[in-house]
């Protein structure tokens, strides 16, 4: 009898709760916290007020696995949001498990967005099987952040006021050395104890020797095999000469940075907003900069990854035309309006925004805006990107290597026959 | 002799009461860290009673999230689970007592049985079913599998009580001429009113602080209830110890204060469930 | 004649709803799981029989090996530990009287009446590396703040630690019944023989309270063995899968990884140890009650 009832209840609430309304709502889900939560919270405010027939309802998940996660439990039962934001990354395993909707160009061009309007990696990435399934937002990459005032007593400081002589392993670690005890503590800080972050220096460090990581089913196979073990072993050193801290949680990591005990440090675009900040209340307590990562090997390459929108597909509930244009609407005016995204330290993926003189003359973003042409996004496969075997296994295996916990060679070697069981 | 024992004995009262403070200790700093503003909560040294008292971290949740969807979510499955489960239980457990049917050993064999299934084990099958069902995201799909919890000891407890009316009992009812329902309502569900209560309530508290299942079976935060609300919905909050922790409060004070109101009831429920009589 | 058919209708109308339930709820999922097992499907949807191929997997999966390993490692943890901990706490509780005892009852029986979420929300906060106030409590016994959740020796013991507060309430309970069931007049005589405190614990409360410690333990080992939301709170398996669990194992294959099939067969492998040993514990029961 109450059973009956409540299944009532519950059915006409959703009854009431799909009347048709003036305003189309727009169910919103991100991943976004910290420096890059608080502007897209704007920019779903500005958009919400300019357009007063849209809604967007946001909700932040977790970032990682649980969002992830639930999206695709949401896809699998027809329920979930109407857009969401993703990782590039993650497109191949996505589509794998038929939790994405694709787009098509028309779908595009309804809102004047078209090929030309992105950058040709970002646009490649955003298909699996010739199929887009994602419109980029933004790139992001790690970078360089620097103290300007400890690299000019340490004689690092060119007179452009930009870090010299890092180019080169040796070079970059004698740069250490000179910064390492004394008035700071630490030459670099990274969070090391976020398998996130291990693996974004990692891979970055792999590419930078030619190394690749994921190519024909197998993983650093062939000389790429000793690259990694190279990558590895020279992060391990740093921490093991003192050069950076062990197992570090990464709020604690940015806090050396910001408190002057560490010179340089290794982060995501993202955290640009915490340094302007800071500084902007005089709480740094110095100059700071940000580059990018110095090429320590034998080509120039920066790990990279993209935030995108994608639209799920929900099994026996495909979203209706009218949300789709609305959706649409929404994913144009973000592109549009990137510029005050990028003031969370992203290069905009929207080519019109990043070639005009607003984004050229925006620092530190122009300083380190060069990367976008060596960067280096995830391998495209099913078991890479975020909250992916990858990141587990970076997490469970480089990361204790890098710690000091295990021998660079046998980290990878556990690397590859993990990964090569989930490739199967 | 007799000083000397009060003395080890004023002592051992002593320790005791001491180990139950230290034990309580971390509830006590939880609500204390709540009252503090953040910029006290993360200050240098230890401050066991706040020096600028707060609701501001309450406030805040109460603005920042949906928890008053959560809170209606948790109440209506918490409260239809406990129904179902004493009005089945009863039901069950009567008729397995007091009336005569074929197969009523096999029956109550099959719920003794059941109690020994780990109900967790199930959950792939559990969300596929309510999947096909459509109640993914609906109160209707997190109070039917949750219902399997209680219910084999409920049945249990149940048939033992009526177990121990005697037989004349209900022969004498049954010759006045009553129907079956009427017997079953108007007498023997007041003789169990005492063991009722008690199951009604610890039954709720159970069912509120399910956090598996009702995490698992639902996919949208306005479906989640209030254990898990507050695990998964991560705003700009960054690193807001008393914020979280105001959520944590918030969705402990309702079994909190039922236990503190109907401590023995609580008490008694756990003994039955466990079979021993207290 | 009339009367005979109302006993029915009655007999269905109360007994009905269960059976019902049962068939919907327990043994449809049951048999669903143990079809499950045997396809390679997705969560859901439908997939191809592969007949043995999960069940062999499971042998050679590196990760299904390890998480049993770590639930067995915490079940030793835990259900030892509380239950001691909990006979303990329990022998001291019921010497108090009235409203004294009624307060520290309370105190040990609060946690047990806490959601998961909120026990690991507050733990998580005492032990926070930073600004918990449980380090200093560290610092005092090793040196040296330590980051609890990310240390691979300290994790597991850490959500064992918050997982016996949490718990112990619930055993407390049942020692203190145990313990008012023995008469005071067995310790009056003993007392009288010169038996010392040690003595009369050994002879007289262990022995007579043996079934509810069995009951106890055995209690507390099948609730230990489901363990889900606290490592998936705390640590999430974490650090480098050191705490991963069987039910995590199920939730990571079934949910995150989307394989129903295999995640089915590893479910149904937890299904069978604790219906087993939940089995195992009714008849260790039987015998211990008799006697």
């Amino acid at each position: 009898m109450k059973l009956i009832k409540a299944i009532a209840v519950a059915c006409s609430l959703c009854a009431l709760s799909a009347v048709a309304q003036a305003k189309t709502q727009v169910v919103w889900w991100d991943f976004l916290s910290g420096g890059d939560g608080v502007r897209m919270k704007s920019l779903i405010q500005q958009f919400n007020t300019e357009n007063p027939d849209i809604e967007i309802q946001p909700t932040t998940l977790e970032w990682g696995v649980p969002f992830y996660t639930k999206v695709q439990t949401g896809a699998a039962v027809g329920q979930g949001p109407d857009v969401m934001t993703y990782h590039l990354s993650r497109l191949p395993l996505g589509v794998s498990t038929g939790t994405l909707r694709p787009y098509t160009m028309d779908e595009l061009k309804s809102v004047g967005l078209g090929a030309d309007d992105y950058f040709p990696t970002d646009w490649d990435a955003a298909h699996v099987d010739g199929k887009l399934y994602a419109v980029p937002l933004d790139i992001h990459s790690i970078i360089l952040y620097y103290n300007k005032d400890a690299l000019k007593a340490a004689g690092l400081l060119g007179d452009d006021g930009l870090p010299k002589g890092l180019d080169g392993l040796d070079n970059f670690n004698a740069a250490l050395k000179k910064l390492s005890g004394g008035k700071t503590q630490y030459g670099v800080s990274f969070a090391s104890s976020d398998g996130a972050t291990i693996w974004r220096i990692f891979y970055t460090l792999l590419n930078q020797q030619g190394g690749v990581f994921l190519k024909d089913d197998k993983i650093v196979a062939g000389d790429s095999t000793a690259k990694a073990e190279k990558a590895t072993a020279a992060m391990a050193d740093w921490i093991a000469k003192g050069f950076a801290p062990k197992l570090t949680e990464y709020p604690a990591s940015i806090a050396l940075f910001t408190s002057g005990k560490a010179a340089f440090h290794i982060n995501g675009v993202w955290e640009v907003p915490t340094m302007a900040d800071l500084a902007k209340n005089n709480k740094l307590g110095f100059e700071w900069g940000a580059i990018q990562i110095p090429t320590l090997f034998d080509q120039t390459a920066t790990w990279a990854d993209s935030h995108s929108f994608a639209i799920p597909d929900r099994k026996g509930n495909p979203i209706t035309p009218e949300k789709l244009k609305a959706v649409l609407t929404v994913i144009s005016w973000m592109n549009h309006h990137s510029l005050f995204w990028a003031t969370a330290g992203h290069i905009p993926a929207f080519k019109p925004v990043t070639e005009s003189d607003d984004f050229k003359k925006m620092q530190p973003n122009a300083t380190y805006s060069t990367l976008a042409k060596t960067a280096v996004f995830d391998p495209q496969s099913k078991i890479a990107g975020v909250a992916s075997p990858v990141y587990d296994a970076a997490t469970n295996f480089i990361l204790p290597a890098v710690n000091g916990q295990m021998a660079p060679a046998d980290a990878i070697k556990q690397m590859q026959g993990e990964l090569q069981n989930d490739l199967q | 002799m007799k000083i000397r024992f009060s003395i080890v004995g004023m002592l051992i009262t002593l320790l005791t009461v001491a180990v139950a403070a230290i034990w309580a200790f971390p509830l006590y700093w939880t609500v204390v860290t709540t009252l503090k503003p953040e910029y006290e909560v993360v200050a240098p040294g230890v401050h066991l009673i706040p020096q600028a008292p707060t609701l501001d971290s309450y406030l805040y949740v109460f603005e920042h999230t949906i928890i008053e969807k959560w809170y209606i979510n948790s109440i209506v499955t918490a409260s239809a689970t406990t129904f179902l489960v004493i009005a089945i239980s009863a039901a069950c457990g009567y008729a397995v007592s007091q009336l005569q049917f074929p197969g009523r050993r096999i029956l109550f064999g099959i719920v003794v049985a059941s109690f020994m299934v780990p109900i967790p084990a199930l959950i792939i099958s559990h969300f596929v079913l309510m999947n096909d069902f459509g109640l993914i995201n609906t109160w209707a799909g997190i109070v039917l599998p949750q219902l399997m919890f209680p219910l084999p000891i409920a049945t249990m407890v149940y048939r033992q009580f009526f177990d121990s009316i005697p037989k004349e009992f209900r022969e004498a009812a049954v010759v006045d001429g009553a129907n079956e329902f009427d017997v079953f309502l108007k007498i023997f569900v007041p003789m169990t009113w005492g063991v009722t209560v008690a199951l009604a309530i610890y039954t709720f508290i159970v069912t509120w602080n399910n956090f598996f299942y009702p995490f698992l079976l639902t996919t949208s935060d306005t479906a989640m209830t209030v254990p898990v609300g507050i695990t998964q919905v991560h705003d700009a909050f960054g690193v807001q110890y008393a914020r979280n922790l105001a959520g944590a409060v918030l969705a402990a004070l309702p079994v909190a204060a039922a236990y503190l109101i109907f401590q023995r009831r609580v008490t008694e429920a756990v003994m039955l469930s466990a079979g021993i009589k207290g | 004649m009339a009367e005979r058919r109302s006993d029915t209708l009655s007999i269905v109308v109360f007994v009905a709803p269960l059976v019902v339930a049962y068939a919907v709820l327990l043994f449809y999922p049951i048999y669903k799981m143990v079809e499950l097992s045997f396809t390679d499907a997705p969560l859901i949807g439908d997939g191809h029989w592969v007949g043995w191929r999960n069940y062999q997997r499971l042998l050679s999966d590196g990760l299904f090996i390890d998480s049993v390993f770590h639930t067995g490692y915490f079940v030793l943890l835990t259900v030892i530990p509380s239950t001691v901990l909990s006979l303990a706490i329990s022998m001291m509780v019921v010497r108090l009287k009235g409203w004294l005892q009624s307060i520290v009852l309370a105190c040990f029986f609060l946690p047990y009446i806490l959601p998961s979420s909120v026990v690991t929300l507050l733990w998580a906060w005492m032990l926070d590396f930073q600004f918990g106030i449980a380090q200093y409590a560290i610092i005092w016994l090793f040196g040296a703040k330590v980051s609890v959740f990310k240390d691979p020796v300290w994790a597991m013991p850490m959500v064992a630690l918050v997982t016996i507060w949490w718990t112990s309430g619930f055993n407390l309970l049942l020692f203190i019944a145990g313990l008012r069931n023995i008469s005071p007049e067995i310790y009056d005589a003993a007392s009288v023989d010169g038996a010392g405190r040690w003595r009369q614990f050994r002879d007289i409360t262990w022995p007579l309270i043996w079934p509810v410690t069995v009951l106890v333990l055995t209690f507390q080992l099948i609730l230990q063995l489901k363990i889900f939301d606290q490592v998936y709170l705390l640590t999430q398996g974490g650090p480098f899968n050191s705490t991963y669990v069987v039910v995590q194992y199920i939730y990571k294959q079934a949910f995150t990884l989307n394989h129903g099939g295999y995640g089915a067969t590893v479910a149904l492998f937890l299904f069978v140890i604790i219906a087993t040993l939940s089995v195992v514990q009714l008849q260790v029961l039987r015998t211990r009650t008799v006697e």
